[in-house]
């Protein structure tokens, strides 16, 4: 009985040995899993940013894209995030949504500039779209929805456009799952304290059209796809509660303004 | 790893194919349950109980086939779901996980290759004891 224990002792030891040895290789280097990875979120970004972007109208007037740029490069610089990593695309479209899609491509409609009222709430949308990115939540979404061998005969344009324009919706018109998204509030209040703008206006944006969302279901995307809007706005006061923060306007009212007005003038396609 | 003894008896020929079958039970459903590990411990228990009342020789060889699955299922199924929290949950590959896929295929090799010399020695009336799961079968499975 002893020396069959003892011959157990042994085994375990050999195979935790082993896996111990081997996991001082770094494989993910010398199997270049990180770079494979990469590339493969890289063509699928584009990819998708290629296909929107034939259907929807993208703003380009520098003066509206430079005071969002402002907004984000607050977030990013203060939390230590590369800013010029991220590809941010403003379209014109009623639709209060944002939404990432992979390879750090930040897509914003104009009608949810409009439906906020102060520059806090923009941020703090844009904090949690960051933070989806941040945490690789789009690619783990995709290849749980969609599956890994339908992504990669995407990037290597195996398939139709109407694949392409089906996870399109999956990303910008459903939610991640309740645990992802919580991180995501959690973390974009993180890097709203940091940057010094309040984050109980992001949990107030989410109370306001969690509200709302019951009478207007088509166009408050981003509220209908993101349930429990008004559960997720507690946690994020609750979370604030006990942070000092130092508050320091991004934007003065005549940028705000300007983005504001040229978000409802520019028509839709 | 692998001993040769002599057992207590000379076993005959039908308890020598029963007693090699054992392992090749559990080979072929080592490689038809490769993914779902719990396969290969289903088709090595369904034999056990099968050849449960069998002779002492059968017993024993089917004790041992069945103690070795177990082993691997627990290894298998780490990495199993492993996998699937990579792939469905939050975790992401590291060099930990890829080498513990390694550890765990290697393991699997060193069985594969024990299971099939067992199995051809056992055909041929020769009594083959692993290293601890022949010392855990002497403890489990005793002469009637």
């Amino acid at each position: 009985m002893k020396r069959v224990g003892l011959q157990l002792l042994l085994i375990v030891f050999l195979f935790c040995g082993t896996w111990f040895i081997l996991s001082r290789v770094d494989w993910m280097s010398l199997l270049s899993v990180e770079k494979t990875s990469k590339k493969t979120e890289e063509k699928l970004g584009d990819f998708y940013w290629s296909v929107l972007k034939k259907t929807e109208i993208e703003i380009h007037s520098d003066s509206v894209v430079s005071v969002l740029d402002t907004l984000l490069n607050r977030i990013c610089i203060k939390n230590g995030i590369k800013v010029a990593t991220i590809k941010l695309h403003l379209v014109q479209k009623n639709e209060i949504n944002a939404f990432a899609l992979p390879n750090r491509h930040l897509v914003v409609y104009s009608g949810l500039i409009n439906a906020c009222e102060n520059e806090s709430e923009l941020c703090g949308i844009l904090g949690h779209e960051i933070a989806h990115m941040e945490r690789n939540h789009i690619m783990k979404k995709l290849v749980k929805e969609v599956g890994l061998s339908a992504l990669l005969s995407l990037t290597a344009g195996n398939a139709g456009s109407e694949i392409a324009k089906k996870t399109i919706r999956l990303l910008s018109s459903s939610a991640y799952d309740r645990k992802l998204e919580t991180e995501a509030d959690l973390l974009s209040a993180d890097y709203l304290i940091k940057a010094g703008i309040d984050p109980e206006s992001f949990a107030n944006f989410l109370y306001r059209f969690g509200i709302e969302s019951n009478h207007l279901p088509d166009q408050l995307s981003w509220i209908s796809t993101h349930p429990d809007s008004e559960e997720r706005a507690k946690e994020i006061v609750s979370y604030i509660k006990d942070k000092e923060i130092q508050k320091r306007p991004v934007l003065s009212n005549r940028e705000w303004n300007l983005l504001k007005a040229i978000a409802v003038d520019v028509p839709e396609k | 790893m692998i001993t040769e003894h002599t057992f207590s008896y000379v076993p005959g020929e039908h308890e020598t194919e029963k007693a090699s079958n054992s392992y090749l039970m559990s080979l072929v459903a080592l490689i038809a349950g490769l993914p779902l590990p719990i396969i290969n411990l289903l088709a090595a228990g369904m034999f056990y109980l099968g050849n449960r009342k069998g002779t002492y020789f059968v017993r024993w060889h089917c004790t041992q086939a069945l103690l070795a699955q177990c082993s691997l299922l627990i290894m298998n199924s780490t990495g199993f779901w492993w996998s699937i929290s990579i792939i469905f949950g939050d975790k992401a590959i590291s060099s930990k996980y890829i080498a513990y896929l390694i550890t765990a295929f290697l393991f699997n090799l060193v069985e594969f290759i024990a299971t099939i010399y067992t199995a051809i020695h056992t055909r041929k009336g020769i009594h083959v004891e692993w290293w601890f799961y022949g010392g855990l079968t002497n403890l489990i499975c005793k002469a009637e």
